[in-house]
């Protein structure tokens, strides 16, 4: 059975280190604290393979080779000590320890610098229950789709809204609990470009499976392009869209505006910021694609997407919806 | 032994024959105490299985909506809490240990055996209590480990959360009952010759559990006390807004959790050690090792607990420091795995079913094991833990592990528990279809994990690449159900035949071998003399039965002690249904504190209390309530109730440990409101002078008591009671003139973590008050008097011991504010 498993170990770790099909693999690293962690993992993965292999193998001669089925022979030893084998299985796992030890220690220190890094990106993350606010230091303020730019120092400074959560992004690096009351950090320096799902990863209540996000990894220009058209206000509806114009008058005059913000036009905090929504590939936290569909099937039932969300369903004839998201969907 | 040996009776009735339901409900029986843990820990296991089982279909495809979100949360959590606190322990400690303590040391029942019987039914109404909420209020749904602050009224509105908190207080209750139940028992009534290190392994195994219990769960019950303030009276211990931070629940659950590990692991090792050689004929391969390995594996469970909790943010010195010693709890585990493997070789292997598990724990352990090193690393746990690879780990370690041991375990002993063997055929095909279930189920996680699955989350992405797997998994999963389902079929089988078993089918080693299965109610007709490790063995065959086996065996045995001895008159404890009353007393009152209807508190305590009262009257002389009181031949001549109080004390010392450390933490983070500036520093040193000044009068009343002067026992026992009211008095005032200057339980965390210790203390002395005042009442009759000093020597271990904890209260709590504030 064992052997079956380490052979299937094997064969699946040749398949599973690709990030293909498996965007949320932690075998597939791209920043360095997610490099770090994988080192670490193989050495210890090889120590246990040894170790395994010690086991198995003496297991394997101990029943099927030096024993006896009882009736045909006696016991062929009843020896019940033996103090060099005694010191050797005592002495030698502590060795195995030390050589993982050592190891781990330094990436414990060099993966926690006390210090935020010089030219870093420090970008505030609030969670919520079930959604992730990613606040910038140029007053950028963003919801569940977060852009860092690629090659420099991200720190993440964690708050949290409510109660316990975890940022998680498997390919960028381990866990971090967002904790009320103390402010955690994550520190790393994303290598790839690409689009990399999270996850919170520290149960949260009715929708914890819900609390999705994307993490962006772009070029410097990219992120600077970015961070520029997100800066400026909202993109006006077109003068000649009748239904995304006639979708900012039932958004202006709807309660939305209680929580949600749309630069210019409301002034809602506890919701996210709606300002640049047409730009986002998710809605919900990134559980739908963000489609006309799915934003209308949202606002009508928010809780049967989200069990337990907040938002409370907006119940409005057809073409008031379809306008309503058109202009959400013009929010580019 | 000059006396003519009596004949050992043809017929001995066994301790399942007689009685009805009655005898039953009130029986201090251990053995039948055992026997209802065993079936009422196997139907709530089917519940347990059959929330698992939903939670598999639901995570069978990618948004699946077969189970709603909130009843997957609450499946996911019952889940948990049923098999750690409903299943493994009660199967480890109430049903094999239970059983097993008094048969394998040689005694006729546990140290304090209502004690016993007040524990199965606490934890029985524990498990009711817990699944009450499926009627009223829903199940809890926070998860088994109940993270605060996801657990506080604001964020888990319903009464799930309010069933937790009260069941496992019930359950934690009984669990601590249970540890210095068997602590006791193990070190004042083992039989004449057993000493330490001849103990069946088993019986090391559940001494360090004890121990483990009895340390851990005060941290546990600490954190629900604080968190049923919080949701009953408004305090703020896991609110950040009041500077309190919801991390403190993480540290006492895991001060509690980790230990709690071990507590249902070592037992399993327990069992293994005693399969093993049993099926190998051969002793047990490095026997001081083994057990000096658990003493170890205990000590270090006790400072690895922030290995769950590298995530959260302790900094790299604090992560290292639990980094470290995590992985030296793999030395001594290692040493277990290895010396187990060297108890088979070169034996010779009767292949049971019993063996096959103990077998195929050895490896599926091992894989647990070995990814428990992985997240020993605190950097790989980062990105392993919460995901669905810490679910396979701690699956291999609780299922691979503690379930396969317990399974070898019931195969091992279910002949001598019920009298009948169980199907071997059946066996072998619930064991192959336990691995193939358990590893399809179990194996994928570790790749789901690896892959990015977190844990706990009802629903997935189709485009995750998570959907095969799962797929694999819930297949497995429905194995693992057919297998649970024979073995059902197999206890019940059993159960139904007529296929008697003997009283040593296996050709045991240890004494429980030695008596008829099933047993007679008083175990062994003669207390046997234990002449070696392997007592049973040793009585059999001699020293030169068995090669080899003479190596270590002192002393002349002979051959059957049963024959040799005279049959002494037996004294057997009479049963008692105040255990069953006063549980159902409790369960009353935490059933009224949840659904808020004071009333049904109200007859809850009464019957709590006049049960109390009545067990008191029941055995006015504690001596007709325990076995043959002149036998304790290994205690070194000290009495068990005096080990039984010392362990409860060591207990307590865990408890106000915690208490005082959340008091110092709390203290520096208050917020707005009075703080330590408005304690009275005279008066209060007034009250402790009160008390310090009540145990000398203790003193005084132990040794008035101890020469047999009645006056002044009197005297001297009235006036520690006086002083003890007189500090309570004190406390009281002290109180309300706090409440008069506005500082209430609730209004910083300073004030709420001051009352609750000062209060925890406060009730501390009035219980002993009322002991004192119960033992006055009886020196005024003439029940005490010399014969009966111990029980002044008891209630004064307890009364010091709250004075001695008094002096360390008013040190941190009201001088270091004396001398911070001059």
């Amino acid at each position: 059975m064992i052997g079956r498993n380490s052979s299937m170990l094997a064969a699946l770790a040749l398949a599973g280190c690709s990030a293909k099909g498996r965007p949320m693999t932690t075998l597939a690293p791209k920043s360095d604290l997610a490099n770090w962690i994988q080192n670490l993992f193989i050495q210890v993965t090889l120590w246990d393979a040894l170790v395994l292999t010690i086991v198995v193998v003496g297991f394997i001669l101990a029943v099927f080779v030096f024993s006896t089925r009882v009736g045909e022979a006696a016991p062929a030893t009843t020896a019940s000590s033996d103090l060099g084998l005694e010191i050797a299985w005592t002495l030698g796992p502590a060795l195995i320890l030390l050589m993982i030890t050592i190891p781990t220690v330094r990436t414990i220190f060099r993966s926690q610098p006390a210090t935020p890094p010089a030219g870093g990106l420090e970008i505030k993350v609030i969670a919520h229950q079930w959604w992730w606010e990613f606040q910038y230091p140029d007053g950028l303020r963003t919801s569940n789709e977060m852009h860092i730019p690629i090659g420099r120092p991200i720190r993440l400074e964690l708050e949290s809204g409510d109660i316990i959560h975890s940022f998680w992004v498997p390919q960028l690096g381990g866990k971090r609990d967002v904790v009320p009351g103390q402010i955690n950090q994550l520190t790393f320096i994303a290598n790839t470009a690409g689009m990399y799902p999270g996850q919170c990863a520290e149960f949260c209540g009715l929708s914890h499976a819900n609390m999705r996000f994307r993490v962006f990894v772009d070029s410097p220009d990219d992120f600077a392009a970015w961070d520029k058209a997100q800066l400026a206000g909202p993109v006006s509806a077109p003068v000649d869209d009748h239904a995304a114009a006639a979708g900012a008058r039932i958004f202006a005059d709807s309660p939305c505006t209680t929580c949600h913000m749309i630069q210019g036009v409301s002034k809602g905090y506890l919701g996210p910021d709606l300002t640049h929504f047409g730009s986002r590939t998710t809605l919900a936290a990134g559980v739908l694609k963000n489609t006309p569909d799915n934003v209308a099937r949202w606002i009508a039932n928010p809780t049967d997407i989200k069990p337990g969300a907040n938002m409370p369903a907006m119940l409005l004839p057809g073409p008031k919806m379809d306008a309503l998201v058109a202009y959400l969907e013009s929010l580019k | 032994m000059a006396a003519q040996p009596k004949p050992i009776p043809m017929h001995q009735p066994s301790y399942l024959e007689g009685g009805g339901i009655l005898s039953w409900l009130t029986t201090i029986d251990h053995k039948r105490v055992a026997v209802m843990y065993g079936a009422s820990a196997l139907i709530f296991m089917a519940a347990g299985g059959i929330e698992a089982m939903a939670i598999r279909v639901q995570l069978w495809h990618p948004d699946n909506h077969a189970l709603s979100a909130a009843t997957y949360n609450a499946f996911f959590t019952m889940h948990g809490t049923t098999m750690v606190f409903l299943v493994v322990m009660p199967l480890l400690l109430g049903f094999l240990g239970n059983f097993l303590i008094p048969l394998q040391i040689g005694a006729r029942d546990v140290a304090f055996p209502r004690l016993n019987a007040l524990s199965f039914w606490l934890a029985l109404v524990a498990g009711i209590l817990l699944h009450l909420g499926a009627i009223r209020g829903g199940l809890p749904d926070a998860g088994w480990f109940g993270y605060a602050n996801l657990t506080e009224r604001y964020f888990s509105p319903g009464l799930g959360v309010d069933w937790w908190v009260i069941g496992l207080l019930v359950s934690g209750t009984s669990t601590v009952l249970t540890g210095l139940n068997f602590l006791t028992t193990i070190i004042t009534m083992r039989a004449p010759g057993m000493t330490y290190m001849r103990m069946p392994m088993f019986i090391w195994s559940l001494m360090v559990t004890s121990v483990l219990i009895l340390i851990a769960f005060p941290a546990l019950t600490i954190g629900l006390i604080f968190l049923l303030f919080d949701r009953f009276f408004d305090t703020h211990f896991y609110v950040a807004s009041a500077g309190a931070t919801p991390i403190l629940w993480q540290h006492l659950f895991w001060l509690f959790g980790h230990p709690e590990v071990y507590i249902m692991a070592l037992p399993g090792f327990g069992i293994i050690s005693e399969v093993l050689p049993t099926h190998a004929r051969k002793p047990l391969f490095g026997y001081p090792m083994m057990a000096y390995s658990m003493v170890l594996i205990a000590f270090l469970s006790y400072g690895v607990w922030g290995h769950h909790m590298f995530a959260t943010g302790m900094g790299p010195v604090a992560d290292s420091a639990f980094a470290i010693t995590s992985m030296l709890i793999a030395i001594p585990t290692g040493v277990k795995i290895f010396s187990w493997i060297a108890t088979v070789w070169g034996g010779s292997l009767r292949m049971t079913t019993a063996l096959y598990f103990a077998l195929g724990m050895l490896l599926e352990f091992t894989l647990g094991g070995l990814s428990g090193i992985m997240h020993a690393a605190a950097p790989i746990d980062l990105q392993q833990t919460d995901s669905y690879f810490v679910v396979a780990h701690f699956h291999y370690v609780l299922f691979g592990g503690v379930m396969f041991a317990i399974m070898a375990g019931l195969y091992y002993w279910w002949p001598k528990i019920t009298g009948r063997m169980l199907g071997e055929t059946l066996g072998k095909w619930q064991f192959w279809l336990t691995v193939i279930g358990f590893n399809t189920t179990f194996f994928p996680m570790h790749f789901l994990g690896m892959w990015g699955m977190p844990r706990r989350t009802y629903t997935y992405a189709a485009d995750m690449g998570w959907t095969h797997l799962n797929q694999l998994e819930t297949i497995g999963a429905f194995v693992l159900a057919v297998a649970f389902l024979l073995f059902y079929i197999n206890i019940l089988g059993s159960l139904a035949s007529r296929d008697p078993a003997s009283g040593d089918p296996w050709d045991g080693r240890s004494l429980e071998w030695s008596i008829a299965s099933p047993p007679p109610a008083y175990n062994f007709a003669t207390i046997p003399q234990v002449r070696g490790r392997d007592a049973w063995w040793i009585l059999k065959y001699g020293r030169a039965g068995s090669r080899g086996v003479a190596a270590y065996m002192s002393g002349q045995a002979p051959q059957n002690p049963q024959a040799d001895l005279p049959v002494a008159p037996i004294h057997m404890p009479a049963p008692s249904i105040f255990p069953l009353v006063l549980s159902l007393g409790v369960g009353t009152m935490g059933l009224g504190l949840i659904i808020d209807w004071y009333r049904i508190i109200l007859i809850g305590a009464a019957v709590m209390i006049l049960s109390v009262i009545g067990m008191g009257f029941e055995y006015p002389d504690f001596g007709e309530q325990s076995h043959d009181p002149e036998h304790a031949p290994s205690s070194g001549g000290i009495d068990l109730r005096k080990i039984g109080v010392w362990s409860f004390i060591g207990s307590e010392c865990v408890f106000f440990a915690s208490l005082i450390s959340t008091f110092i933490v709390y203290k520096s983070r208050s917020i707005g409101g009075p703080g330590a500036e408005v304690l009275n520093i005279p008066l209060t040193s007034f009250s402790t002078f009160i008390l310090l000044m009540s145990s000398l009068l203790m003193v005084l009343a132990l040794a008035a008591t101890q020469r047999g002067d009645r006056l002044w026992e009197r005297i001297w026992l009235g006036g520690t009671a006086a002083f003890g009211l007189i500090f309570l008095a004190g406390q009281v005032y002290e109180f309300t003139s706090f409440y008069r200057e506005g500082m209430g339980l609730t209004t910083n965390l300073f004030s709420q973590s001051f009352f609750v210790l000062v209060g925890f203390h406060g009730a501390h002395v009035a219980i002993g008050v009322l002991w004192l005042s119960v033992l006055l009442a009886a020196a005024m009759m003439g029940k005490l008097g010399k014969s009966r000093a111990l029980s002044v020597e008891l209630a004064g271990l307890y009364w010091h011991f709250v004075d001695v904890v008094w002096i360390v209260i008013f040190t941190l709590v009201y001088l270091m504010q004396a001398v911070s504030g001059a």
